[in-house]
């Protein structure tokens, strides 16, 4: 049991205007696992996503992470363990220097201030932006804010690390880089994204999400050559056979 | 006499910190506006010393002269004194001391975001301005004009209430819980202290003579 990353059942939420984001998911993540989460625009992604660290916590249906049910008191350590990295980049680094927002998850940690510098350093290396401690996030390349955005969530050193889209926007040199650094990356990863070439080389097992519900479940290999699941879905350009 | 020394130094203090004078004198030119006019109160209000001129029921006197020419240079130099201050100062350390100087959290956090947004929504504000100018729009003061104004100005007020939502969103799932804590790398040394009483030495001699 304690082999689960991730425990979702029957979990519905709904938007205060009434738009359904999610309807009854249910699925199980092993710990270790590289899942993608794919659907179209609307599809619920990024509202199941936030359901992970507890930013939505709906009172129908139920999330476990790493066996226990995410309730108010133990937010804290959830939210630890459970690094979310936001689509963009300018809603993540909300500091003025680049040191300052990677530096900011552990402080409100409570570390000390030799551990923060000691966080902020390893996290900067992992995302191989050393240097850019002084520099002001409005001013960095859209590739380079993507991987210090990671880089403020791997400074919290979570087990499961969870991000949505992260290869929009980004040119295929960046983009093939940022598929790299992941690569790299050994711990829990949910993806959300409509990114299949990022699916193919980055995720062992893949979902596909629309309308909110959970369409198929199962091996990357075989979703990606069903082209009709595809193409029912807008993951794939009508034509293709 | 004292009053141009010190106009002298803060020229002399703008040109050792290197700040651009075209940035200065920008600066400058929207001081004088409100400079100007009362220097030529000035000029004919205070009475002293010789009648150099008359114009009907307004005189101009050599004291006054005097007195309008100090106000002005006074001023200028206390303006131009500010920019080596403000203008070599990197706004981040800035914020940091404000926080150092005990003022409350929550205006720090405030300056922070202001800082950080302030480009983002400059540029938010631009890309709907090129995509209405883009389908026709051309400034003016009609009702058409002003419906899209309106509308656009409606329009970002919701965006900015998403993105800050968003950025809560991203605040809170890294463990924020209403204090905003920076190391403050911060820290005074001696060459400061001799600047800061050579500045505060300056602006009150400023006042004195
Ligand atoms: N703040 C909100 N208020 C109301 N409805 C919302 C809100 N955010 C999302 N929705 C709706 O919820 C549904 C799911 O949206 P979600 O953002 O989770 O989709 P997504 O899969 O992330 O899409 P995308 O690929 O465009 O990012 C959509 O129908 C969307 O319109
Ligand atoms: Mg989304």
């Amino acid at each position: 049991m304690s082999e689960r990353a991730i425990s979702i059942t029957n979990l519905s939420h709904t938007y205060p205007d009434g738009t359904p984001g999610l309807r009854g998911i249910s699925l199980d993540i092993i710990r270790g696992e590289s899942v993608g989460v794919i659907g179209p625009n609307g599809a619920g992604k990024t509202t199941l996503l936030l359901h992970l660290n507890g930013i939505f916590m709906s009172k129908n249906g139920n999330v476990e992470i790493l066996g226990k049910e995410i309730r108010k008191e133990n937010i804290k350590g959830i939210r630890r363990s459970v690094g979310l990295v936001f689509q963009d980049p300018n809603d993540q680094l909300f500091m003025p220097t680049v040191f300052d927002d990677v530096a900011f998850g552990p402080l409100n940690m409570g570390y000390s201030e030799a551990e923060v510098r000691q966080c902020v350093a390893r996290a900067l290396d992992w995302v191989g932006m050393t240097g850019y401690e002084p520099r002001s996030p409005h001013h960095l390349g859209v590739g380079e804010k993507k991987r210090i955005a990671i880089a403020t969530v791997l400074a919290m050193t979570p087990e499961i690390l969870v991000i949505d889209e992260p290869t929009a926007n980004l040119d295929p040199g960046s983009k093939w880089s940022l598929i790299e650094l992941l690569r790299g990356l050994s711990i829990t990863k949910i993806i959300a994204t409509h990114d299949l070439e990022l699916v193919r080389v980055l995720c062992q097992r893949t979902i596909v999400l629309d309308k909110g519900r959970v369409i198929t479940d199962g091996t990357t290999k075989h979703i990606l050559v069903d082209k009709p699941l595809l193409c029912a879905h807008e993951l794939a350009p009508p034509n293709a056979t | 006499m004292m009053a141009m020394v010190g106009l002298a130094v803060a020229l002399f203090l703008v040109f050792i910190s290197r700040i651009p004078f075209g940035f200065v004198l920008k600066h400058l030119a929207r001081v004088s506006i409100f400079i100007f006019p009362l220097c030529v109160l000035i000029l004919f209000t205070y009475h002293q010393g010789d009648e150099i001129a008359r114009f009907y029921f307004l005189t101009v006197t050599s004291g006054g002269i005097e007195h309008a020419c100090l106000i002005a240079v006074r001023a200028l130099a206390a303006v131009i004194l500010i920019f080596p201050l403000i203008g070599t100062m990197r706004f981040d350390v800035a914020i940091k001391a404000l926080g150092k100087l005990k003022v409350p959290n929550k205006l720090v956090q405030m300056l922070i975001f202001t800082y950080r947004y302030i480009f983002v929504f400059i540029e938010e504000v631009q890309r709907m301005f090129r995509a209405l100018t883009s389908r026709g729009f051309t400034g003016g003061m009609n009702g058409r004009t002003l419906r899209a104004t309106g509308r656009l100005i409606g329009m970002l007020l919701v965006r900015t209430l998403e993105r800050a939502e968003r950025v809560y969103n991203a605040m809170v799932s890294r463990g924020y819980e209403g204090n905003l804590g920076t190391l403050v790398e911060f820290k005074i040394g001696g060459g400061d202290i001799l600047k800061a009483a050579i500045l505060i030495a300056i602006a009150i001699a400023l006042n004195v003579f």
